[in-house]
């Protein structure tokens, strides 16, 4: 293990070269624009660069690719908070807690958590991947579709803790985003399921379109029935600026939330959303003030910022070491390597290890450029917030439809986001949690991809799930987030349920 | 971003200012200049005279659009055309958005597309307005075969013990691919059972593989080379006619005794109403960059895929064929009604 550090000592070293800094340089700035942007996110940042960063050649069209791809998990989170429009779907958990403290005047503090937290998340997740890339990437290996269906129902039990005052209200809004992921053709045997004829839903609905529409333009249509106007203080100097304490204050939610996204993003076939999803549940369940969240509870910010960003270099793991693309963005990186001559696979580790501890190289140093960055830009964003509506709002549709239409460049996507604006603003006026509904739509359909693998691969035979131990070790603790909050109201009927 | 060039060195500094362009410009839809042009007006002696258009129906980085660049970038290299050619990614809908706006421009010679796998399969499933009957074939220019691999612990030593066994799993990447194509065959000729399990992507595919959740795996060499050569996976069989210079142990199903003859066939397209003169053109064109070094070296060392050049006409029949094989499979899955 020191010997992979001193590996890395020297690749840091060869990323200093000036060509590789501004290659990364680039590769943060697009990705943070990216990121920021409503419905771009990492994956069509990291496509649409491409062709231009193949250009720069070898080791710096990588650097600038994965520039973009851990850039957007900081970017994402800003129009998150100050817009509460997720500027991408890894930073839809941020959304929640974020933009509850901006509406109070503290987007600077908010913000500042999520600088902390991405920068936090990236030092631990990087951490972990050059202490522990082989050993992991073997072990994320153990976890077929069994045992992803098991985590994956360990997430989804979660739904009780964040579904909102009502367990019904929740649960109807789980199943509403249950349905929505099973628009399109059927991922197992084909048939097209919900479409109604309509060849744009063939695909399915796309996430991050879904969420655009359900907590932006919601807050925006909602906001036509109000009176207009900004917030009332005047912007402080210090409601402007990152708050310190509260780094030491979320240290603990911050350092198992980095560890947690890291494990699951280095998972095939899960992503950095699924990690945040889990870390807020996780922080929210463990918070002595559980009812915090939701109304601008600063851990709301730390926990997914901190699991996306690690989990974003956690999923850099099976693709390093290898071979295996786990996430659409990688599988970009995959085409990437391809084109600038590299053979990812098994052997790149060793045959090209000099360029695999650069690019890790260039991790380091991207992540204090975005740390820089973003805490430099933080006084000047968090100023959005006081800006009036009346004139903001306008400004931020029309960057909202062309992020959204910029995606696939559809027109169906843009009626996608508006419909989910709509059912969002209903929501919100029936006092319905709109997290339950994504929960459901991100998780709902690897649930249901990874059951049927599942139960294909047993032959039908459920008893898969008890023989696997990691799967086994995961319906237990999906048994015990449901049972245990029973029986603890059970025994003391008054107080807050806790574990 | 709609228009790229693709085969100019820039350096990270040099390329800033067009990078900052291109990040303000996102999603402003490539506006090349090739309208409609009818196929009456035709004037071989001036053509090619103004930039291709080539239409990569997927995102960047997969393999219709490295194919695509690849090519323009060994036309250029040779300069074999007088003109640019522009790569256009025009993603959505499983490629029926990209092939959709390139089957339009009927009598448009300045229009050219690459070959897929969903080229067949999204239209059989009805998920697109066009089919390969609204396209006209130009060549084929490479072929990627499938190796059946297995994990190197693997009990499975050879065909003899795929035979012998009752039931075995693989991966697909969706319900209908090259890969569930192959299993169902083998399927059907050596009767014994094969669960082809559909995942989201060739990578997740791996990761069961070697994970040894699945019992084999049909995959690209692209993919499967690097894991035979650094001891994770072994070869079984090859899905080609003859032997893989870069496998030649590995015998081909064929050799094994089944009739099993599929590779995944690279190649250029155009729209309906192409002059013949046209078709000819870039006939030549691409059979000398499939003759020449540098396709060699750019693309098929680097892909480790197969030299098979094929004219319009045998690459027509090669399409047809091609889609009677998606057809049977999809039927076959009750994907298809007939």
């Amino acid at each position: 293990m020191l010997d992979a550090f001193a590996l890395l000592g020297d690749g840091i070293w060869q990323a200093t070269a000036p060509e590789l800094l501004a290659a990364t340089l680039i590769g943060v700035v697009i990705g943070l624009i990216v990121g920021a942007l409503p419905g771009l996110g990492p994956t069509a940042g990291v496509a649409i660069m491409l062709p231009v960063a193949v250009g720069f050649g070898g080791t710096a069209a990588i650097a600038a690719l994965a520039g973009i791809y851990y850039g957007a998990m900081f970017g994402g989170a800003v129009t998150s908070i100050l817009l509460g429009i997720p500027g991408d779907a890894p930073s839809v958990m941020t959304v929640i807690d974020g933009h509850a403290l901006a509406k109070q005047g503290q987007a600077g503090r908010a913000l500042g958590m999520s600088v902390y937290a991405s920068f936090l998340g990236g030092v631990i997740g990087l951490v972990l991947l050059v202490a522990l890339a082989a050993p992991v990437a073997r072990a994320a290996l153990a976890f077929g579709p069994t045992e992803m269906t098991a985590l994956m129902c360990f997430a989804l039990s979660f739904v009780t803790v964040l579904g909102g005052r009502n367990l019904m209200k929740g649960f109807t809004a789980l199943f509403i985003g249950v349905w929505l992921g099973m628009i399109g053709l059927d991922p197992i045997v084909g048939p097209a399921r919900y479409t109604f004829g309509f060849i744009e839903l063939f695909q399915g609905v796309d996430f991050p379109i879904v969420a655009v529409g359900l907590f932006g333009l919601s807050e925006m249509f909602l906001s036509l029935s109000r009176r207009v106007g900004a917030l009332a203080e005047r912007p402080s100097l210090r409601s402007l600026l990152p708050n310190l304490p509260d780094l030491i204050k979320s240290w603990w939610v911050l350092l198992w939330s980095s560890v947690v996204g890291f494990f699951v993003g280095v998972l095939p076939g899960l992503g950095g959303t699924a990690a945040t999803m889990l870390t807020y549940a996780m922080a929210k369940k463990s918070s002595r003030n559980p009812s915090e969240f939701g109304t601008g509870a600063i851990q709301g910010v730390a926990a997914p910022e901190a699991a996306n960003n690690s989990a974003s270099y956690g999923s850099m793991i099976p693709l390093f070491t290898l071979g295996i693309p786990g996430s659409a963005t990688t599988a970009v990186l995959f085409g990437g390597l391809l084109m600038i001559g590299l053979q990812p696979g098994p052997r790149l580790f060793v045959d090209n290890a000099d360029f695999v501890w650069t690019i890790f190289g260039t991790f380091w140093i991207g992540n204090l450029m975005l740390v820089v960055l973003t805490a430099l830009l933080i006084p000047f964003l968090a100023r959005i917030v006081f800006v009036s509506t009346a004139v903001l709002y306008p400004i931020v549709f029309a960057l909202v439809i062309f992020g959204v239409y910029s995606i696939n460049y559809s027109m169906g996507d843009v009626t996608i986001a508006l419909i989910a604006g709509v059912v969002g603003y209903i929501m919100l006026k029936l006092d319905y949690a709109p997290v339950p509904l994504v929960l459901g739509l991100v998780l709902g359909p690897l649930v249901e991809r990874g059951m049927r693998r599942t139960l294909i691969l047993s032959e039908g035979d459920l008893s898969v799930f008890t023989e696997r131990p990691i799967a086994l070790t995961f319906l237990l603790m999906t048994v015990a987030v449901i049972v245990v909050p029973l029986i603890v109201t059970r025994m003391r009927p008054v107080g807050p349920p806790s574990i | 971003m709609g228009r790229m060039i693709t085969h100019r060195l820039l350096s990270p500094v040099s390329a800033m200012a067009a990078v900052a362009l291109v990040a303000l410009g996102l999603g402003v839809q490539g506006c090349s200049g090739s309208g409609e042009e009818s196929a009456s007006s035709f004037d071989a002696s001036s053509y090619p005279d103004r930039d291709i258009t080539m239409v990569v129906p997927f995102g960047a980085g997969g393999g219709s659009d490295i194919l695509s660049r690849t090519i323009a970038s060994v036309i250029q290299e040779l300069d074999l055309v007088p003109v640019e050619i522009v790569i256009e990614n025009r993603t959505g809908g499983s490629g029926a958005i990209g092939y959709d706006y390139v089957a339009k421009q009927a009598g448009n010679p300045y229009m050219l597309a690459s070959l897929s796998v969903s080229f067949f399969t999204t239209p059989l499933l009805g998920a697109s307005p066009v089919n390969y009957a609204d396209f006209t074939p130009i060549a084929a220019i490479a072929m990627s075969p499938y190796i059946m691999a297995v994990r190197a612990g693997s009990p499975i030593q050879s065909i003899d013990d795929i035979k012998a066994a009752t039931r075995l799993t693989t991966g697909t990447t969706g319900v209908a691919s090259d890969a569930a194509l192959l299993a169902n065959m083998l399927q059907n000729q050596s009767g014994v059972t094969i669960d082809a399990v559909p995942f989201d992507g060739e990578g997740e595919i791996m990761a069961g593989m070697l994970g040894g959740h699945l019992d084999f795996i049909f995959g690209n060499p692209v993919e499967i080379l690097p894991n035979i050569q650094a001891g994770t996976l072994r070869a079984i069989a090859v899905s080609t006619g003859e032997r893989l210079q870069t496998l030649p142990d590995v015998p081909t199903l064929k050799e094994l005794g089944f009739d099993i003859e599929h590779a995944q066939v690279r190649g250029v397209l155009m729209p309906l109403g192409m002059p013949p003169e046209v078709v000819a053109y870039w006939e030549d064109i691409l059979r000398q960059v499939a003759m020449s070094d540098a396709w060699q070296r750019a693309y098929l060392d680097r892909f480790k895929e197969e030299p098979r050049f094929a004219e319009a006409e045998e690459f027509a029949q090669i399409i047809e064929g091609t889609d009677a094989l998606y057809s049977d499979i999809l039927t076959e899955l009750g994907l298809i009604q007939q």
